[in-house]
């Protein structure tokens, strides 16, 4: 049997992907349809699995019902709207910084990413715990901000002085936050860094001929090729921020689900979040698609 | 010429004040000092962290108590480490935690790479919208479909196991597999074709080249996607709390907050489960030193990786 070049090229692609295929149906599709159907019924008996339906119920107990669903949502999405632009800012902006030749620039890039070595997972929960960062969550009560003693971020004594006491409550709370948000940013930087090196060092230079500023540089050169980084890295710290362990709606969401042991309530949420979630990524998509500059495409 | 240098003081004048500063013979000194300042007062602020974990595991009890100690302990105390090290009970959990991370970064390295390659290089029906169903496995929260995915390996008799964690790493999935699938193909996409078109002509086939001409150039990528996943597996936490119940196969990160108990089992339980900060400190260091040390090891390759893997297309 005889298989044309474009006929086996398509076969080999797709025995390439066939893994991820496998794996897409069996990880992902399969439990979102049966999540869908968890969040039509109520469990009638633990020990069986067995479940009544119930139809659209646990939808509207969670958003009419549920006491607090709806705020620790709201607050979710506060707190990542609060977040998100300062860690691309902020990030963005330390990777400009690291890319000029600086003498001990392997030394930056090490420190600034050590965070996300040690404070993905567990290990951060218990310094947060130990009165690092002086904040243990971003929506826990206040009096834990105040008692925090040791702080990444510290107003010294000298000015702190002349303040009041409220003043420097807020801003040593302000800079707890600001230290928490800065420890989220190592992945940030180090693709903004990956991008910077992309752009080409020529387009500099004849900008540079033609008597541009730095600031026009960065504005029309520097800025546009970055725009798909952007995108990249906004996207991912959405996710980032939403799936994060501390965050309080999926603390909520386990604890229905394991200890309330209301697997189609939960579920129910988990659909709510999902479909917010992935509407507004579509959003930024549709939003950025004009804008967002891509070299030779 | 007059008018043109007029045109350009007039745009520096838009410039904001740093860049006219730095531009300045003197003022770049002064600039550059800043930035040094500034740089050096941040990376303190990531230290942090790690700083505060490692002068805290050496203080004696008596440093813990006394305010005048801040940074720098009066007396070095490895004691904690004992303790924590007997707490923890390392060795077996230790190894736990290697053989799940290992197995399932193996799996995403081997697969993720596969499957990039598959998006970058061949063209076939569908492929747009296969990787824009890839992306889209990076945005459903794990928690979405945590229940079902329980169901689903409770009656392959998979919990209790790593198998929730390894097999589907396997397939280009696990913990972030979406973003290596896209390192990958980003990094694909810049690699030039005649190489692989020369190894086709000369009669290879597309796993042969795949093989032989492309898994040698694939350094850059393999480095990216192995630290990250090794960072982001030794720490998960979410996943093997809820796959794994049996407490001997427990990985390291789930044993910290078994820390308490564990001392009221040595101590025989008279005393409540009051470990002091230096040893839940040594605890921390102990179990995020193997990755740590790994990270220090790796790390200049890992940087010049980053640049070279091509992430922005």
């Amino acid at each position: 049997m005889k298989i044309g070049l474009e006929r086996r090229k398509v076969i080999s692609g797709y025995v390439f992907i066939l893994p991820w295929m496998l794996g897409f149906l069996a990880f992902l599709v399969y439990p979102l349809i049966m999540s869908f159907y968890m969040s039509m019924r109520k469990m009638t008996s633990v020990s069986g699995m067995e479940m009544k339906y119930i139809g659209w119920d646990n939808y509207t107990r969670a958003v009419l019902k549920d006491v607090n669903f709806i705020p620790l949502f709201y607050a979710a999405i506060r707190n990542a709207f609060i977040e998100i632009p300062l860690i691309l800012v902020f990030s963005f902006f330390m990777a400009m910084l690291l890319n000029h030749q600086v003498i001990g620039r392997a030394f930056f890039r090490a420190a600034f990413f050590l965070p996300v070595v040690i404070g993905s997972g567990f290990v951060m929960e218990q310094l947060l715990g130990q009165g690092v960062g002086s904040l243990q969550t971003l929506a826990t009560d206040p009096s834990v901000t105040s008692a925090g003693v040791t702080n990444g971020l510290q107003i010294p004594d000298a000015i702190a002085r002349y303040l009041s006491p409220e003043m420097y409550g807020n801003l040593s709370d302000i800079l707890g936050r600001l230290t928490l948000i800065f420890w989220k940013t190592g992945i940030q930087i180090l693709l903004f860094l990956a991008g910077l090196q992309g752009i080409s060092e020529s387009l500099y230079e004849s900008a540079k001929c033609d008597g541009a500023t730095p600031w026009e540089m960065f504005w029309k050169i520097t800025f546009p090729l970055m725009t798909p980084v952007l995108l990249l890295n906004a996207v991912f710290t959405l996710v980032d921020s939403f799936t994060d362990i501390r965050n309080q709606v999926i603390l909520y969401v386990k604890q229905v689900a394991f200890t309330n042991i209301e697997m189609g309530y939960a579920s129910a949420l988990g659909w709510i979040y999902f479909v917010f979630v992935f509407l507004l990524i579509v959003l930024i998509f549709a939003f950025t698609r004009k804008r967002v500059v891509y070299m030779g495409m | 010429m007059q008018t043109a240098i007029k045109a350009l003081s007039v745009r520096w004048k838009r410039c904001p004040l740093v860049y006219r500063i730095k531009h300045w013979q003197a003022g770049y000194r002064l600039y550059r000092l800043f930035i040094y300042l500034f740089l050096i007062g941040l990376s303190f602020v990531f230290l942090y962290p790690f700083l505060f974990m490692v002068t805290t595991s050496v203080k004696s009890v008596n440093d813990l108590i006394d305010p005048t100690v801040h940074w720098i302990p009066k007396t070095f105390e490895i004691k904690s480490y004992m303790n924590a090290y007997a707490l923890l009970h390392f060795l077996p959990y230790f190894k736990n935690t290697v053989i799940m991370t290992v197995c399932s970064v193996l799996g995403q390295l081997i697969s993720c790479a596969l499957v990039g390659y598959g998006f970058a290089r061949f063209k076939f029906p569908g492929r747009e919208v296969l990787f824009g169903l890839a992306m889209f496995t990076m945005i459903v929260p794990p928690q979405t479909i945590i229940i079902p995915l329980f169901v689903e390996y409770k009656e392959l008799g998979w919990i209790n196991t790593y198998l929730p964690m390894i097999v589907p790493s396997f397939f280009a999935h696990g913990l972030r597999g979406a973003l290596f699938v896209f390192i990958f193909r980003q990094f694909f996409r810049g690699l030039p074709v005649e190489l692989e078109d020369a190894a086709r002509v000369d009669g290879c086939g597309a796993f042969k080249t795949f093989f032989r001409i492309v898994v040698p150039v694939v350094t850059p990528p393999l480095l990216v996607t192995a630290i990250l996943s090794t960072v982001w597996h030794w720490n998960d936490f979410f996943e093997p709390a809820i796959y794994i119940v049996d407490r001997s196969k427990f990985t390291l990160p789930m044993m910290l907050p078994l820390l308490g108990e564990s001392m009221n089992k040595a101590t025989g339980g008279t005393v409540t489960s009051n470990i002091d900060q230096s040893t839940i400190m040594a605890a921390c260091m102990l179990v995020i030193l193997p990755i740590v040390i790994m990270y220090f090891e790796v790390q200049r390759y890992f940087m010049k990786s980053i640049e070279r893997a091509g992430i922005v297309g």
